[in-house]
């Protein structure tokens, strides 16, 4: 049985859908990301779970338990804020222990609690410490305390990492990860940093417009997006407009220059489509059963074990990422070169982009 | 082939006394500050203490600060903090109510800004224009009084006058709280929202929060302005004196007494009583400021 089962969530404000049919079933210690831009209802479905939102309908059941009409302080799930949301007129000791007091846990309970996160967090010697004289990337280790201590059922995070600079975010996300996975602590991690989401999670919803694109693991939403929403908000993507050829066989055509795709697909003749393909599975030159296109290139970014080239065929740019090696040569700007690609490289999307 | 010699030595571009003149060019934005400060605060404050040092005939003397202790003296002052202690007291807790309301308890925005504007204005509000407009409301035949007593109130009847202890209160009160709602409106609006999620995540009632967690960060603030308010109402002088005309024995009537001279007349005394006030003020307003800095620096960050 899922350990936090959520069925048709939906939230409106006024004529705002903020979230609507919102469905995702997770099991015990599962890590799960919500994924999507700024106002696409991850934080709103974070909050309703929390209880800091009353849904307009749908349920959420934590443990076989419906809990959809419990306020926010019975729930038993702890959430970390972006803006870490510490007491400061508390130290840090007395930030971590503050669930367990309101619990009415003895004295001595609470200080061996406070002295085992703080050990977990990295931080044993900051516990007389106050808010303003610690580091954000240290505030938010004491944020994740705090929550941890009370020892919820679930553990909500709402982009703990977005305040910090990029090494403390990378640094911290990993230590997230590391706890979590130690206490197998069931966990909704809301971002809209898709290489966060990709690196930390088991599953990524991906949101768009208040609904669920697509839920699947990191490589899945990746590698196999079924949506064009999904495919073009996670990672890069090269949409190339085509004529179908021959659906049956795979065939379509890019202006002038014939493609081929790996599986059949059911499209008219002369009907158009669209096709997509991740940067990085182009390569320079010709190579034997690939299709190729030819172009010029705009210009070339070196990005250290990438080379990003920017390609113009037809009247469509395309990005093509080159694994960087040292004998290589890249070509000019202006230079007109050919590319290759495998057939089970590239896909249809859907009609959405057409 | 040419080559360009690299300077190892910085050059000051300009003569340094050019420099020095440069480093002090924005202080002159606040001569006129400064200037205004040793004629009004810093002159005459120098000028009580060498007078409250010297008899009538300009000798030197502590007698001025020995007459402090005369049970006249006593009573002003301690009429004087007494006033000043409960308008405070009841002036800074109605504004926090207030404050309160248009700023967490979620009243329109409209009468936010209605409420602003007014403690604006009321809090500027005082002296003879005040006395006169609480005379004409609550006085023996004002507005208020007439029409309570239309509908069987008789106020006076009843032991109220503008005229005593109360009335004088009252009418201070109509600065006090106002000033109160203009200070502490920023620092309601400075809790944050996550501290009272965070707290409910964690298993409090909304009365634990408060315990626990608002009124701690709120403290500072609620105190230091309470000790404006307490400033405030202690250096209030046009107001008790357009009401009461000079009768109560407030500090600042007694100053205004000894230094007009129609009886009491003792300049000296006059000015030992103000240094007693310039101390009382300092007090207060350092209090003010060291709660006001610890209360910042929680709120900011």
């Amino acid at each position: 049985m899922p350990f936090l089962e959520i069925e048709h969530l939906h939230k409106q404000f006024g004529t705002l859908n903020a979230v609507a049919d919102f469905n995702l079933q997770m099991h015990k210690g599962e890590f799960v990301s919500l994924l999507g831009s700024s106002g696409c209802g991850k934080t709103t479905a974070l909050r309703m779970i929390a209880g800091f939102e009353a849904p307009t309908g749908g349920i959420i059941r934590l443990n076989g338990r419906d809990v959809s009409r419990v306020p926010a302080n019975r729930r038993h799930i702890g959430m970390v804020f972006q803006s870490y949301a510490l007491f400061p007129n508390m130290n840090v000791a007395d930030n971590i222990g503050f669930g367990l007091k309101i619990k009415g846990q003895p004295a001595a309970a609470i200080q061996a609690k406070v002295h085992e996160l703080l050990a977990l967090i990295q931080l044993p010697d900051k516990g007389r410490s106050y808010p303003y004289q610690l580091s954000g990337g240290q505030q938010q280790r004491v944020a994740l305390a705090r929550a941890l201590a009370i020892e919820p059922q679930v553990l909500l995070l709402d982009e703990p990492l977005s305040a910090l600079d990029a090494k403390t975010r990378v640094e911290l996300r990993q230590e997230i990860r590391d706890i979590q996975k130690k206490l197998n602590m069931t966990t909704i991690y809301v971002t809209h940093d898709q290489e966060e989401a990709m690196s930390l999670s088991d599953r990524v919803v991906v949101m768009n417009k208040g609904v669920i694109e697509q839920i699947g693991t990191p490589f899945a939403i990746y590698n196999y997006p079924k949506t064009a929403f999904t495919a073009s908000f996670v990672g890069q993507l090269n949409v190339l407009p085509v004529t179908v050829t021959d659906g049956a066989a795979g065939e379509c055509r890019f202006y002038d220059q014939p493609l081929k795709l790996k599986e059949a697909f059911a499209a008219a003749n002369q009907s158009t489509a669209t096709i997509a393909l991740r940067p990085e599975e182009l390569r320079l030159g010709q190579q034997d059963g690939h299709n190729h296109l030819t172009g010029i290139v705009e210009n070339n970014t070196f990005l250290g074990a990438i080379i990003r080239l920017r390609l113009r065929v037809e009247q469509t740019t395309l990005l093509a990422d080159l694994f960087n090696e040292r004998q290589m040569v890249i070509p000019r700007d202006g230079e007109t070169i050919t590319i290759n690609f495998p057939p089970h490289a590239c896909w249809i999307l859907d009609n959405q982009l057409n | 082939m040419a080559t360009e010699s690299i300077p190892t030595v910085y050059t000051p571009q300009f003569p340094s006394w050019r420099h020095r003149l440069a480093r002090l060019t924005p202080w002159l934005g606040v001569v006129p500050f400064f200037l205004f400060a040793l004629a009004f605060l810093l002159g005459p404050a120098s000028y009580l203490l060498v007078g409250s040092l010297r008899d009538l005939q300009g000798n030197f003397t502590l007698d001025n600060y020995r007459n402090l202790n005369q049970p006249l003296v006593k009573g002003a002052y301690i009429l004087s903090i007494q006033i000043s202690a409960i308008t405070a007291l009841g002036g800074g807790l109605f504004g926090f109510l207030l404050a309160y309301a248009v700023t967490i308890g979620g009243l329109p925005r409209f009468v936010r800004s209605g409420l602003l504007t007014f403690s604006g204005v009321a809090s500027n509000f005082a002296g003879v224009p005040l006395a006169f407009a609480f005379i004409a409301t609550l006085g023996r035949i004002g507005l208020l009084t007439t029409w309570l007593k239309l509908i069987g109130l008789d106020i006076y009847d009843r032991g109220f006058t503008l005229y005593s202890f109360a009335g004088l209160s009252l009418t201070y009160m109509y600065f006090q709280f106002p000033l109160m709602v203009l200070i502490i409106t920023p620092a309601l609006e400075g809790l944050k929202r996550e501290w009272r999620e965070a707290a409910e995540n964690l298993g409090a009632s909304s009365w634990q929060y408060w315990w626990y967690v608002a009124l701690p960060v709120l403290l500072p603030s609620i105190l230091g302005t309470m000790i404006l308010l307490f400033a405030n109402a202690f250096g209030a002088h046009a107001t008790a004196f357009a009401l009461t005309g000079g009768t109560y024995n407030l500090v600042t009537i007694l100053i205004g007494a000894q230094m007009r001279g129609d009886v009491l007349r003792d300049p000296g005394l006059g000015y030992a009583l103000a240094m007693g006030m310039v101390l009382i003020m300092t007090v207060s307003i350092t209090g003010y400021t060291l709660l006001q800095r610890r209360a910042e620096r929680w709120l900011k960050r």
